[in-house]
């Protein structure tokens, strides 16, 4: 039996882990859910989000603070989304076997993006500062206050996305296109535009996602191979009938990882979320929180 | 002399491998209603979306208010069928210029967007009059469809037929159109709420929306429109003027060559 205080530390833990696998799934779902496409560069574009934060942030390069890197990470990423889909995606969009197509582009992309940050930062590992140091005391037990920033940076930016999504013409006008294409156009919708901003608004949450991760480990180009698994794991369990069904997967995949890491050990804890994922998907083909329908 | 509403050229089409019309022509001027009438699957429907842009003409030209909103040339040649088309040349015409002029489409069956609620929908339809002058005072949707009032916020999904029918046609009318598509408005629809729509659908006209409209109902049809097509296998069989319309047996007959017993 484990100690309460053990406990909290672990379910903090996974907590902090489901954040960031909600802000990976959040962004894999959004194009998955438009485009119709499974983005396997959604790794990479961690990878680049974290190098972009550290050249902006960190003492060796520019030095301008974590928050600058958060903000050029993020703003850097949806550059870089907008033209990976111009170049990778777009050209193929109209295409019957479009999903088979962008399974090679996006494999392709991803390769050149980690050949890139090999090429631009080198192949020694990096790492990023905490978002923010101590502990916080809350009588009962105590809690880094990195992971509190985390959970409140990540639900801000998962609340501002359902915001856009809901509340704007644009974001509505998203989630038309994602719903029925044909209908979106015959609205006069740019369907094409709004593609690329799907594209753009996943991989600058990538980037965002890519900052965190960049703190709790080792940068490495390869980074995001590991996050990217877990993002998928966690959009198969949960479903994509609304935008908030992966994160509430995104949380459940933080907690059993923590928890299996404790109990089972680091290198069993894949098999365990696979075999759940298995198990779901044997019971319930569309995920725990799924419809047929897949929307934003 | 101005250019009529919408003119079509030598219009052939269908989909992938399967030639659905050929050489459509037509000209429809400004204040214009007229119908479609024929039988299922010969063409209508796929002339509509060719007209509207979702599925590419393979050859002649769609020409709204003296603008034509296809590229020139017919579609992709032998030569290049062995190329991605879609990176070795642009598509040949784009819905969302077509509606943005003012040509709006109203789908047959139309499924819209299942998870959005009737405001949501409603509120992006707009997006199509954008930056395009029209005569205001067509869009007051509330009192031409008092029903989506009271549903306003349910998920389209969760309406029945006719009322996903009414946000379609609503939508349609929020795009400040210049020429309406309505294609099998009332298919499948209980004679109650058939009889609403097809008020409905009066109202518009009697705003001065010029329409197309597909029906199998020759007697709605008749009242409405003031000229009829036939079309027939893949192409404008007959055109009748208004007092020329005979009723459903003598024009089944027209089209099919015999009296039906």
């Amino acid at each position: 039996m484990m100690s309460f205080d053990t406990f909290v530390a672990v379910a903090s833990g996974g907590l902090a882990l489901g954040a960031i696998y909600a802000l990976m799934a959040a962004g894999l779902a959004a194009v998955w859910t438009t485009l119709g496409i499974f983005n396997f560069a959604h790794g990479a574009f961690i990878a680049l989000g974290a190098y972009i934060g550290w050249q902006i942030a960190d003492a060796e390069a520019a030095g301008l603070g974590l928050a600058a890197g958060v903000v050029g990470a993020f703003v850097g990423l949806f550059v870089i989304g907008i033209l990976f889909h111009l170049a990778l995606v777009r050209p193929f969009e109209r295409r019957p076997d479009i999903v088979t197509a962008c399974v090679i582009t996006t494999l392709a992309g991803a390769a050149i993006c980690e050949s890139a940050i090999n090429l631009i930062w080198g192949p020694r590992s990096k790492q990023l500062g905490q978002l923010a140091r101590g502990e916080v005391d809350l009588g009962v037990f105590r809690l880094p206050v990195s992971d509190l920033v985390l959970i409140a940076v990540v639900g801000a930016t998962l609340g501002t996305l359902g915001w856009f999504l809901s509340r704007t013409r644009t974001g509505r006008a998203m989630r038309a296109v994602s719903q029925n294409r044909e209908a979106a156009e015959l609205m006069g919708l740019d369907v094409p535009r709004l593609y690329a901003l799907a594209f753009g608004l996943s991989a600058a949450i990538a980037g965002l996602a890519g900052i965190f991760v960049g703190g709790l480990r080792f940068m490495t180009p390869t980074m995001g191979t590991d996050p990217l698994m877990k993002a998928l794991i966690v959009v198969i369990l949960g479903g994509i009938a609304r935008f908030t069904s992966p994160i509430y997967a995104a949380i459940l995949v933080g907690f059993v990882e923590s928890f299996s890491n404790y109990y089972v050990g680091l290198y069993w804890t894949p098999a365990v979320l696979f075999a759940m994922m298995i198990v779901v998907l044997f019971l319930k083909p569309s995920g725990l929180f799924g419809h047929h329908q897949r929307t934003l | 002399m101005t250019a009529p509403l919408l003119e079509l050229r030598g219009l052939t089409g269908g989909y992938a491998q399967t030639q659905i019309f050929q050489g459509v022509d037509l000209v429809i001027e400004h204040g214009a209603t007229v119908g479609f009438f024929g039988p299922n699957g010969h063409g209508k429907t796929t002339l509509m979306k060719t007209i509207s842009g979702v599925l590419e003409p393979w050859s002649g030209d769609v020409i709204f208010e003296g603008r034509r909103m296809n590229r020139a040339a017919a579609r992709g040649s032998r030569r290049f069928r062995n190329f991605n088309y879609d990176a070795v040349t642009r598509r040949r015409m784009d819905p969302k210029d077509v509606a943005r002029a003012g040509l709006i489409h109203v789908a047959q069956g139309n499924l819209l967007f299942p998870e959005m609620t009737v405001t949501e929908v409603l509120s992006i339809a707009t997006l199509a009059a954008a930056g395009r002058s029209a005569p205001a005072g067509r869009t007051d949707v509330a009192a031409l469809f008092p029903r989506l009032a009271e549903r306003r916020h349910h998920k389209i999904r969760y309406l029945s037929g006719g009322e996903r029918q009414m946000v379609s046609i609503a939508a349609g009318l929020l795009a400040e159109p210049k020429l309406l598509i309505l294609d099998e408005p009332t298919l499948g629809l209980s004679p109650k709420l058939r009889l609403e729509l097809c008020q409905s659908i009066r109202q518009i006209k009697d705003m001065g929306v010029p329409l197309i409209v597909i029906d199998q109902d020759l007697a709605f049809l008749s009242a409405l429109i003031e000229r009829l097509y036939l079309f027939d296998h893949g192409r404008i069989a007959r055109v009748l003027a208004k007092d020329q319309i005979p009723g459903h047996d003598a024009l089944m007959s027209m089209l099919f060559g015999e009296a039906i017993e």
